[in-house]
């Protein structure tokens, strides 16, 4: 039943691990935000502390743009989003593929950042860091859902990656307050015992945003 | 396409109008207020306050027409969220421009990153982008179907948007409606309500203008492309 999905998905995959496209420019990306970020606010460390996870939320909200303007734009080349809309299966399907390859993307960019957030910013190690894991994985997926949908909105438009950019921030900003909220929880590490029902709240929303888009997906791509 | 309807809401629109204007700035007890700029900048909740009721009921209207849209197929409704979107940008436009200007005087500041603040400001990019989508897109079915998935996915966004900011804490007077302690006493209520009712119907009227002129530019585009044709 998935079958387009995973096809869809491994085509992505297989193309992005070729060419490194997204992630190396995601990647470069994120250190030169770090860079600016450093010289445009110098600030104290303590200072710095506190306004890390915002500052690695928006590498990652800005970087991840790179991907998901990607994810259409490649197929919009040659004429395949035409392909794909002609295929005799579920629209819900493309989105469920491409959803996955855009998180997989974006969470493997994550992974390879944060190292280098640590040591520019001198985090301290815990156990507790391991915490991180379902922030970032909760965070993305509201991220990608939404903008996985967009992406496909945006990408028959001329103005593609400034319209994406307009139709998704506002739309996600609730999810990237709370990953931020979490994020300052971990790196601090305050865990309150609110850490966990905004976790499961940002889960519940990536439910939804999940949801809704996997049944709107049809309406974009037919003529 | 003057239709004795129209004629009707917009006498009717500018008698409530005067009536409106009369009842908040004359008829109306002034407040008790420490500070005498509060008590005349008050006067301005008569007229933020059913703007952001406005605004609020237009995007419900884009998000219905939005749903009718994708389920007929019918242009009527496509049409029918244009006109509530671009109204509804108008007046929440309004808002944030009523609010800083009440604010300065009594909370000494023209902005801060409240919730209703923020909120308000979202929503307005929301369908700010929501409108400059339908700029890039060529007319056309893609166009509406793309337009009705984003009117859909953004109005499911604006309980999420409200909530998430929610946690902050709110400098923004409380809903005076529902509160027992800061209830607003009788004529202050009479001439609110009168203010909502006749910005409704002025929205009864926009949409009404709004969507004869959409199905205008509509008939007109399609005689172009007919001479074209020839």
């Amino acid at each position: 039943m998935m079958r387009t999905a995973i096809s869809i998905l491994k085509k992505d995959l297989r193309m992005e691990f070729r060419s490194k496209e997204s992630i190396l420019a995601m990647w470069i990306f994120s250190l030169l935000i770090f860079v600016i970020f450093n010289f445009t606010f110098e600030v104290s460390r303590l200072v710095m502390l506190e306004i890390a996870p915002g500052l690695l939320w928006v590498a990652f909200v800005f970087s991840g743009m790179f991907g998901l303007n990607q994810s259409f734009a490649l197929e919009k080349e040659n004429g395949n989003l035409r392909a794909m809309a002609l295929m005799p299966v579920d629209g819900g399907q493309i989105y469920v593929g491409k959803f996955f390859s855009v998180t997989i993307i974006m969470l493997m960019f994550e992974a390879l950042i944060f190292p280098i957030f640590v040591i520019f910013y001198d985090l301290q190690l815990s156990l507790g860091m391991f915490r991180l894991i379902p922030v970032l994985l909760a965070g993305t997926i509201g991220f990608t859902s939404l903008g996985t949908i967009l992406s496909a909105v945006a990408v028959h438009t001329r103005n593609q990656q400034i319209l994406l950019s307009l139709l998704l921030w506002p739309l996600v900003s609730p999810i990237i307050i709370w990953s931020v909220t979490l994020t300052g929880m971990v790196l601090s590490g305050e865990v309150t015992e609110a850490f966990y029902p905004l976790l499961v709240r940002v889960g519940a929303f990536d439910v939804i945003f999940f949801t809704l888009s996997y049944m709107l997906f049809d309406f974009i791509l037919e003529d | 396409m003057r239709s004795k309807i129209d004629k009707i809401l917009l006498i009717t629109l500018l008698i409530a109008f005067s009536v409106s204007i009369y009842l908040i700035f004359l008829w109306v007890p002034q407040i008790k207020a420490s500070n005498p700029a509060e008590q005349i900048a008050q006067r301005i909740f008569y007229f933020h306050v059913p703007s952001a009721w406005l605004g609020f009921l237009a995007f419900f209207v884009v998000f219905c027409g939005s749903v009718a849209y994708l389920a007929t197929r019918n242009r009527k409704y496509e049409l029918i969220s244009v006109a509530s979107a671009e109204i509804g940008v108008l007046f929440i436009s309004l808002v944030l421009i009523t609010g800083p200007i009440w604010a300065k005087p009594v909370w000494g500041i023209w902005w801060t990153w409240d919730v209703r603040l923020t909120s308000s400001l979202i929503l307005w990019l929301i369908y700010v982008a929501f409108l400059m989508l339908r700029r890039y897109l060529p007319d056309g079915s893609k166009r509406a179907n793309l337009s009705a998935v984003v009117g859909i996915i953004g109005f499911t966004d604006v309980p999420i948007v409200y909530y998430s900011i929610r946690w902050w804490e709110t400098q923004h007077p409380k809903a005076v409606m529902a509160s027992s302690e800061g209830s607003l006493a009788a004529p202050m209520f009479f001439a609110f309500m009168f203010s909502l009712a006749t910005f409704t119907l002025l929205y009864v009227y926009l949409i009404r203008k709004r969507y004869q002129l959409l199905t205008l530019e509509d008939t007109l585009n399609k005689q172009f492309k007919e001479m074209e044709i020839l």
